[in-house]
C-alpha cells in the first residue's frame, strides 16, 4: 500500500472507532552500499524499508501503534492496537495534534535529493579507493577497508486537523579506513566525505592519520589543557545533546533547567541548531508533529538562549515550540536537534595549537555511550592524540583517559578554531571546529 | 511466513548469476516497550517489525538485499537485486531442495500477547515506586518494561530450512538522585530469554531499589582518583570487561580479516591460567540464548579460553569461509535489514580458585568496581574502555568510601595476563551489544576477579 491508500484506510477506521484526533506518519527509506577489503569487493547491499505509525487521543490519553508490514489487515489493526495502548497511559499531558504552522511557514529545502547510484558505480568507488590506499603506503595491511553508499527517505504526515505534509531527502557517503603496521603494532586512520567520491584526498587523509599514530606512547597522569579535534567535538556534542531538551530540563534530567538567559559557556562559544545547514543534504522543513522547523541559537556568546521543545513540553514550560519533535516509525515522539553546530571561531588550527602551547591534541575519543553521562555531565573517556609542546604536535600518545564535566567544559573553552567539519548528512547530525579547553584530568601512566 | 516453493524460487534467482550460496532470512517481530517517567506511564511503543533479507556468496564476497515489502513482487525484486549486483554469469549456482527440520524452540509459560498490558505496567510501577520510596533524594525515575516475540525462518541453497520463535523480557530502571545542584544516576536492567514469568524470580521492587541505591551512593561519592592501580571487579555485569577486552577480538568478524589482536593465536597461552572463558548460547532462559542462530545453526557452548589457552573463535558462515574453520552457532543480527555476522551470546569467565574475601583482602590500595557500565573496543589493537557505575576505594584490604566518574582502560592482551585472581560467585548481567550487524542482546558474566594493574580514568 502507498501512503494515500494507508491514510484513507486509517482515517476511515479511526472514524469508525469514534476517534476525533489522530495522525498517520509514514516513512519509506531506500539505501545502497558497497564495501571493499584487502583490495577486493567484500559486500554489496540494498535495502528498502517502509513503515507507518498511528497515534490517537482516547479519553485524553495518547495511544500509538506502528507496523512495517503494510498489508491491509496489519495496517487496519493499528487503530485498535493504539486505542488499547492508550488505556494504560496515565501521564497528565493532553495530546496535541497540530493544525499546521500556516502557509509559507515551511521553508523550501535547497538540498538536492540524492539519486541512488547503481552497484557498478559503488564498486568502482570502493575499489578505486582501495588502490589509492595501498599505493599511499607500503605499510598498508589487512583490514584496510573502504565503503560507499547512499540513502533516500520520504516522510509523510497527515492528521485529523487537515494537516498533510510530505518531504524527501537523501544523502551519500564515502569512507576510507587505512590500517598500517610497521612490524611493531598496527594503527588506523579514517576519513569520510558526504559525497560519492574517488578523490585521492580521502585516502591520503586516512593514511596520514594512520601513519601519524604509529609508535604512540604513554602520557603522564595529570591536569592538561586540551584541544579536541573537530571530529571529537562532534562526538561530545552528540553524547550530551540531551541536555538541551526542554523535556529533560522540566523533568530534572538536565542541569540546564531554568538557565535560559544565563551564562552557561565561555564568551567565545555559540551553538546553533540548524535544520537547514547548507552542508547537510538531509534538511527537514517540518518536525514529527508538523511544526515548521527553524534555525536558532541555543548558546549565543556563552549565554543560553533557548532549549528545544516539542508541542507538549513547550506548553508545559510556557514556551513556543521550536519544531524539534523527532519521530521515527516505532518510537514515540522525542525531542532532538537537527544539525547541532558550533559557530566557527577566529583561530586557524595552527594558531589554536600555538595558543595551547603545551598540552594534548585529542583526535580520538572512544566509548562515549558508556563514559559520558548527560544527566550528571560527567565524562571519563578513553582517548588518543598527540602531545603538544610549544605549539607543535611532538609525538603520538594513546591509552589514556580524559575526564571532566561537560557543564564545566563549556565554561572552560578558551579558543574556537575556524575549521568546522560536519558528520555525515542525517536528520540529526553535528558540525564543529577544533576547541581548546583548559584544565582537564588525564589518567595515563 | 513464506511458502517453501517461493523460498526455493528466491534462492534460485539469487544464485542465477553465479553465486555459490544463497540464503533467505524472513522475520516478524512484535515488540512492546512501556515507558514510565515521573511515576507515570508515559508511552507504549507497540511495533510490528516485518521483512526479509536475501544474501548470496561468491567466495567471500557477499551480496545482500533486504525489504519490508513481503509481497511476492517485493520478494522477487529483492532476490533480483542480489543477482543483478553479482553480474551476468551464465552458470547458475545449485539449489538443493528444502527440507523443513523442526527446531526445539524455547518453552515459555506466558507469551507476551497473552499478558494484559496493564499487568506489565504494574511491574514497572512497582519498581518505580520502590525506587522513589527509598529516599527523598530520589528525584526522578525512568523505567522501561520490554518484551519481544521474534519469529524467523532461514532457508538456504544447501537445503537448510528451519524456523524458530524467541521470547525475551526485560525491565530497565534508571534512578536519579539529586541534592539540588547536582544529579547522580543509578541503573539496573535485569532481563531473560523468557516471558513475564521472569518476574517470579526477579523482584521489580528489588530492581527499583538497586537502581536507587546506586544513584544515592554516587551522590555521596567523591571523584575517583586517576592512575594505574589494582582493581577488583564484581560479578554479573562486571563480565563486560571480558566482553570488551577479549570477546570482540575472538569474533570472526575481526579475526577473519586479520584485524584482530587474537588472530593466529589458537593454542597459545594468552591469559592467566586461572582464566577459563566460555560463550554459551544454549543456557536455558539466557538473555543471549537461542535455539538456532540467524543462519539456522543450533546454538553451541564454546569454550573460548581454557586455563589461559586460546581454544576457539566465534565463527559465522562468512568467517568459516575466510578462516577455514567450522561454524560455531554465533551468527546474529539485530533484524533482517542487517547481514548477520559472528557475535557473542552469553559470554562469561568461569569460576576460579580464589575465595572472594581473599581478593579484597589482598588489595593494599585500589578500586573495587561493584557495578559496571558499558564500554567499547578496537579489536585491531585490543584497546578497550568501560565505565564504572558504582565504585569504592580499597585500603588495606577493606572496602572504603564510594568514588564516581571512573573508567577503566587497557589492552585485551595485557589485561588477560593481569587477571591474577578469580573468585567463585559467577553471575551474569544483561546488556545490548552493538556491532556491524546491529544491536543484539548479550549476557556477560564472571565471578569477582582481581586485575593486578589497570589504568583508572578519574579526576583527582
Amino acid at each position: 500500500m502507498n501512503f494515500n491508500e494507508i491514510k484513507e484506510l486509517l482515517f476511515g477506521e479511526a472514524e469508525k472507532a469514534g476517534l476525533t484526533e489522530y495522525d498517520v506518519y509514514f516513512r519509506m527509506a531506500s539505501d545502497v552500499g558497497a564495501e571493499a577489503l584487502n583490495r577486493e569487493l567484500s559486500s554489496c547491499s540494498f535495502g528498502t524499508k517502509g513503515g507507518v505509525s498511528f497515534r490517537c487521543t482516547v479519553n485524553g490519553r495518547l495511544g500509538t501503534a506502528a507496523s512495517q508490514c503494510l498489508e491491509k489487515e496489519a495496517v487496519k489493526a493499528l487503530v485498535s492496537r493504539a486505542v488499547a495502548n492508550a488505556a494504560i497511559i496515565d501521564a497528565d499531558e493532553e495530546p496535541i495534534f497540530f493544525a499546521g504552522s500556516g502557509e509559507g511557514a515551511y521553508r523550501a529545502v535547497t538540498a538536492k535529493t540524492a539519486v541512488l547510484p547503481d552497484a557498478a558505480e559503488l564498486r568502482h568507488a570502493v575499489l578505486t579507493l582501495q588502490e589509492q590506499l595501498y599505493s599511499e603506503s607500503e605499510l598498508m595491511t589487512d583490514g584496510t577497508s573502504t565503503a560507499a553508499g547512499a540513502a533516500t527517505t520520504e516522510v509523510c504526515l497527515a492528521n485529523s486537523k487537515g494537516l498533510c505534509l510530505t518531504h524527501k531527502a537523501g544523502m551519500c557517503y564515502t569512507y576510507a579506513e587505512a590500517i598500517v603496521n610497521d612490524g611493531k603494532e598496527p594503527s588506523f586512520g579514517t576519513a569520510m566525505a558526504p559525497t560519492l567520491s574517488t578523490d585521492v584526498g580521502l585516502s591520503q587523509k586516512a593514511t596520514a592519520e594512520a601513519l601519524a599514530r604509529l609508535g604512540a606512547g604513554a602520557v603522564k597522569t595529570g591536569s592538561y589543557d586540551v584541544i579536541f579535534s573537530a571530529r571529537q567535538v562532534r562526538s561530545l556534542l552528540s553524547a550530551f545533546a540531551g541536555i538541551f531538551s526542554g523535556k529533560n530540563a522540566l523533568l530534572g534530567l538536565s542541569l540546564l533547567a531554568g538557565k535560559e538567559g544565563e551564562k552557561v559557556a565561555a564568551d567565545c562559544l555559540t551553538l546553533v541548531d540548524d535544520p537547514f545547514y547548507t552542508e547537510n543534504t538531509m534538511q527537514m522543513p517540518f518536525d514529527g508533529e508538523g511544526v515548521a522547523t527553524k534555525e536558532k541559537n541555543l548558546i549565543e556568546n556563552g549565554v543560553l538562549k533557548t532549549l528545544l521543545y516539542d508541542l507538549t513540553y513547550a506548553k508545559k514550560a510556557g514556551k513556543e515550540p521550536t519544531g524539534n519533535a523527532a519521530r521515527g516509525i516505532a518510537d514515540p515522539v522525542s525531542i532532538s536537534p537537527y544539525c547541532l553546530r558550533i559557530a566557527p571561531g577566529e583561530y586557524t588550527e595552527e594558531a589554536l595549537l600555538q595558543k595551547l602551547g603545551n598540552g594534548i591534541y585529542i583526535n580520538e575519543l572512544k566509548g562515549l555511550h558508556a563514559g559520558a553521562d548527560a544527566v550528571t555531565g560527567d565524562f571519563s573517556i578513553e582517548s588518543a592524540g598527540f602531545l603538544v609542546e610549544n605549539g607543535k604536535c611532538t609525538r603520538p600518545v594513546h591509552s589514556f583517559t580524559v575526564a571532566g564535566n561537560f557543564f564545566e567544559l563549556l565554561k572552560a573553552v578558551d579558543g574556537v578554531a575556524s575549521n568546522v567539519e560536519m558528520s555525515l548528512p542525517a536528520a540529526s547530525c553535528t558540525a564543529a571546529p577544533d576547541l581548546l579547553v583548559r584544565g582537564l584530568s588525564v589518567a595515563g601512566e | 511466513m513464506i511458502k517453501k516453493q517461493l523460498l526455493e524460487e528466491l534462492l534460485g534467482i539469487a544464485v542465477s548469476t553465479g553465486a555459490d550460496f544463497a540464503e533467505v532470512f524472513a522475520e516478524q517481530e512484535r515488540s512492546n516497550q512501556i515507558r514510565l517517567l515521573d511515576r507515570r506511564i508515559e508511552s507504549v511503543r507497540d511495533f510490528l517489525l516485518s521483512g526479509v533479507g536475501i544474501r548470496a556468496f561468491v567466495g567471500t564476497k557477499t551480496y545482500y538485499a533486504s525489504t519490508s515489502d513481503t509481497t511476492r513482487e517485493g520478494l522477487l525484486k529483492c532476490a533480483a537485486a542480489v543477482a543483478g549486483a553479482i553480474g551476468d554469469a551464465t552458470v547458475a549456482g545449485k539449489v538443493t531442495g528444502l527440507v523443513n527440520e523442526p527446531v526445539q524452540s524455547q518453552r515459555v509459560k506466558h507469551l507476551p500477547d497473552d499478558v494484559p498490558t496493564a499487568r506489565k505496567a504494574e511491574i514497572l510501577r512497582e519498581a518505580s515506586d520502590a525506587a522513589v520510596q527509598l529516599d527523598e533524594k530520589i528525584s526522578q525515575v525512568q523505567g522501561t518494561y520490554m518484551d519481544v516475540d521474534r519469529r524467523f525462518l532461514v532457508a538456504n541453497t544447501e537445503g537448510l530450512y528451519r524456523e524458530d520463535r524467541k521470547i525475551r523480557t526485560r525491565l530497565a530502571i534508571n534512578a536519579v538522585a539529586s541534592n539540588g545542584g547536582e544529579n547522580q544516576s543509578g541503573f539496573y536492567g535485569p532481563g531473560g530469554g523468557v516471558g513475564i514469568e521472569f518476574f517470579e524470580k526477579v523482584s521489580p521492587r528489588e530492581a527499583g531499589e538497586r537502581a536507587a541505591r546506586q544513584a544515592l551512593t554516587n551522590l555521596s561519592a567523591v571523584y575517583c582518583p586517576a592512575g594505574v592501580m589494582t582493581v577488583a571487579i564484581e560479578n554479573g555485569f562486571g563480565g563486560v570487561i571480558f566482553h570488551e577486552a577479549c570477546g570482540h577480538s575472538l569474533e570472526a568478524t575481526s579475526v577473519g580479516i586479520g584485524a584482530s589482536q587474537m588472530a593466529g593465536k589458537l593454542g597459545q597461552q594468552i591469559a592467566n591460567p586461572k582464566v577459563t572463558a566460555i560463550d554459551d548460547g544454549t543456557i536455558d532462559g539466557g538473555w543471549g540464548s537461542f535455539a538456532i542462530d540467524d543462519e539456522g545453526n543450533p546454538a553451541q557452548r564454546n569454550v573460548l579460553i581454557e586455563k589461559g589457552v586460546l581454544k576457539n573463535y566465534m565463527v559465522d558462515r562468512l568467517g568459516s569461509r575466510r578462516m577455514g574453520m567450522p561454524m560455531t552457532g554465533n551468527s546474529r543480527r539485530e533484524n533482517y535489514t542487517y547481514e548477520p555476522t559472528s557475535r557473542m551470546t552469553n559470554t562469561f569467565i568461569d569460576n576460579g580458585p580464589d575465595k572472594n574475601e581473599d581478593i579484597i583482602a589482598s588489595i593494599e590500595y585500589g578500586l573495587y568496581a561493584k557495578a559496571m557500565g558499558g564500554g567499547s573496543v578496537n579489536p585491531l589493537t585490543g584497546e578497550f574502555n568501560f565505565s564504572v557505575k558504582e565504585g569504592y576505594l580499597v585500603r588495606n584490604g577493606k572496602i572504603c568510601e564510594p568514588v564516581r566518574g571512573a573508567s577503566l582502560i587497557g589492552t585485551g592482551a595485557q589485561i588477560l595476563q593481569d587477571i591474577d585472581m578469580v573468585g567463585q560467585n559467577l553471575a551474569t548481567g544483561q546488556g545490548v551489544c552493538g556491532s556491524s550487524s546491529g544491536s543484539v542482546p548479550t549476557d556477560v558474566g564472571q565471578p569477582l576477579i582481581r586485575v593486578s594493574k589497570i589504568t583508572v580514568g578519574g579526576r583527582s
